[in-house]
């Protein structure tokens, strides 16, 4: 009951908050609606763009990684997201400027600008075919977490209706700038939360120092790489997942809608290094705790180890400051639930109808923006309905899929020769290949080393494939006009000083 | 001259930071199979990739806020000015 009134509780603050964004006004055209006018303090957009890539599994998934893979799981989501720092500036510094000059709201934008219609629209719906699967995760998630903290009082089938419900409230009523709010709050809670279970964890055995000696004496192989006779973090597996994940938050729609909203330079620099150094302590301590989990619930196995983060704040934690830690991980993913479908539902009304009906005006974008977060979350809702439905099992390449976008991006900014026919078919090619990929080998292909790839992983594969078209596909076609015409503004001399 | 200079300079920190990121993404030169001592009760490499990590962080910091090669407010009134005009004479081109 306790669990159920924090969930309640965290539900309406999230709804108030973006109240009280709609009621300020901060939602009357399109620019505040879609970017918060470029507005938001560096404060808000750190948090935000925190939470809204930080989902359950930056929690839970990391504590089950760290309980039963060991330290090897610090290349997931820790140190090897610090390079966002700077990889992010390059590839979004002449967003945030040709953004702010162009008025521009959307992800489509600058391939729009840069390839053309076609391009833009291609891509709205690759991310869309993406993120679908990914928000079904998510949903799933909370329905399982609602059901369980809930001791059952809420069904699984309820808990999908319940939470999403409130989030399409609150992203309809306040725009960027409440979801922004909502995010930044969201994103300090489970921050703080993460450092309580933590320090509760390390000191039921005397501190960090005995608790790892501990688990040093009872399980010496989560202290290694390449143990299972070089088959758990080896070097390859160790750098296709690295860079997988770190590659693959380049190009998500958050990283855009938040380098449109910022408000200064200042901002979106801070923005955009800080959100390494937080993972590099935040999911860290996770993966600790569920290293320490061994010592204090040991034995669990498969999936069971998946609830060792609850687990543990069970049983070093008061009962009302275990359910605020859970609640933690669960506003994680409402979080990034929050980010895909505004960035969707953004993508939608401006890169598809308007540029399909240019004469839709202001007020009406919203309305079908508003539209648009209603029916992409009602879908996700239909999808995530049965929970053994295998479509979230596809969401293990929603990364690699968004994540061949990015060779489009950087030619858009960076490479004169680059050319519409390049970007689509680079696009086009690497979205069939993580499919391909998938369905041929399922999870395992996507994610870990393969001998007949050359020990990448699929992700890794379709990646650099996908490069090299990219490249062979613009040397081999001619820039058309739209290309040729775009070089004045994103080649601008004063955007090289 | 100037440019050069931070042409040169831009290009240093590019090479700092892809080398740290190899080092973040795998454990080439610090990390070895099997068993390895402990620092501060983690394994040496993990420890030696919270480090990476950390130094990264810094150098990060050190070239967005503290040299003369990214982007400031201070900069952003011209930089808005020059591409607002691109804009207008496009505009206006187009309308012709």
């Amino acid at each position: 009951m306790v669990a159920v009134t924090i969930i309640t509780g965290i539900c309406l603050v999230s709804v108030y908050i973006s109240y009280v964004a709609f009621r300020k006004g901060f939602t009357k055209n399109a620019d505040d609606y879609f970017v918060a006018g470029s507005s938001l303090g560096y404060f808000v957009l750190i948090f935000s763009l925190l939470a809204s890539f930080l989902s359950a599994f930056s929690m839970f998934g990391m504590a089950s990684f760290g309980y039963r893979l060991g330290y090897g799981s610090l290349y997931v989501l820790t140190a090897n997201l610090v390079p966002l720092g700077f990889l992010w500036y390059f590839m979004h510094k002449k967003t945030f400027l040709l953004g702010r000059a162009g008025k521009w709201m959307s992800m489509g934008a600058p391939f729009g600008e840069r390839y053309g219609t076609p391009m833009k629209i291609i891509l709205v719906l690759v991310v869309l075919a993406a993120s679908i699967p990914y928000l079904v995760a998510q949903i799933q998630g909370i329905g399982v977490m609602l059901e369980a903290m809930s001791e059952g009082l809420i069904s699984f089938r309820m808990g999908l209706f319940f939470v999403p419900f409130f989030i399409a409230l609150y992203l309809m009523m306040g725009g960027m700038k409440g979801a922004a709010w909502v995010n930044a709050i969201q994103g300090v809670f489970f921050s703080v939360m993460v450092f309580v279970l933590f320090f509760s964890v390390m000191m039921k055995n005397g501190g960090f120092l005995p608790t790892m000696d501990l688990v040093m004496a009872k399980h010496p192989t989560l202290f290694q790489l390449g143990w299972a006779g070089g088959k758990v973090w080896s070097y390859p597996m160790v750098f296709g997942m690295a860079s997988a994940m770190c590659l693959g938050c380049v190009c998500f729609p958050q990283p855009y809608m938040h380098a449109y909203s910022s408000r200064s330079a200042r901002g979106l620099k801070a923005m955009f290094l800080s959100f390494g150094g937080i993972c590099l302590v935040v999911i860290t301590l996770p993966t600790l705790v569920g290293i320490a989990g061994n010592v204090i619930v040991p034995g669990l196995k498969g999936v069971g180890a998946d609830k060792i983060y609850g687990l543990v704040a069970s049983a070093t934690l008061p009962d009302w400051l275990a359910a605020f830690a859970v609640a933690g991980g669960f506003t994680a993913a409402m979080s990034t639930v929050n980010g895909l479908v505004f960035g969707n539902a953004t993508n939608l009304s401006v890169d598809i109808v308007k540029t399909l009906r240019p004469e839709t005006g202001s007020s009406e974008l919203i309305g079908l923006a508003r539209m648009f977060v209603a029916i992409i979350m009602a879908l996700c809702v239909a999808i995530a309905w049965n929970p053994n439905t295998p479509v979230a099992e596809l969401s293990i390449i929603a990364f690699g899929t968004v994540a061949v976008t990015f060779f489009a991006l950087w030619g858009a900014y960076y490479w004169k020769r680059a050319t519409a026919t390049g970007a689509i078919l680079s696009i086009l090619v690497g979205v069939s290949l993580n499919a391909g990929f998938f369905f041929a080998g399922g999870k395992a292909m996507v994610l870990f080393p393969q001998a007949s790839l050359f020990q990448l992983n699929g992700f890794l594969a379709a990646f650099i494939i996908s490069g090299i078209v990219f490249f062979a596909g613009s040397l081999l076609t001619t820039p058309g006009k739209t290309e040729t015409k775009s070089l004045k503004l994103f080649f601008h001399p004063i955007l090289t000083q | 001259m100037a440019s050069n200079v931070k042409k040169k300079k831009n290009g240093l920190f590019l090479i700092v930071f892809l080398v740290l990121t190899v080092l973040c993404w795998c454990p080439i030169g610090y990390g070895s199979y099997g068993e390895v001592g402990l620092i501060v009760g983690m394994p040496s490499w993990a420890f030696i990739l919270l480090l990476i990590g950390t130094v990264l962080f810094v150098i990060e910091w050190v070239y967005l806020f503290w040299t003369d090669l990214a982007l400031y407010d201070e900069d952003l009134e011209e930089i808005m000015a020059a591409l607002h005009a691109t804009i207008s004479q496009e505009t206006i081109q187009e309308e012709n």
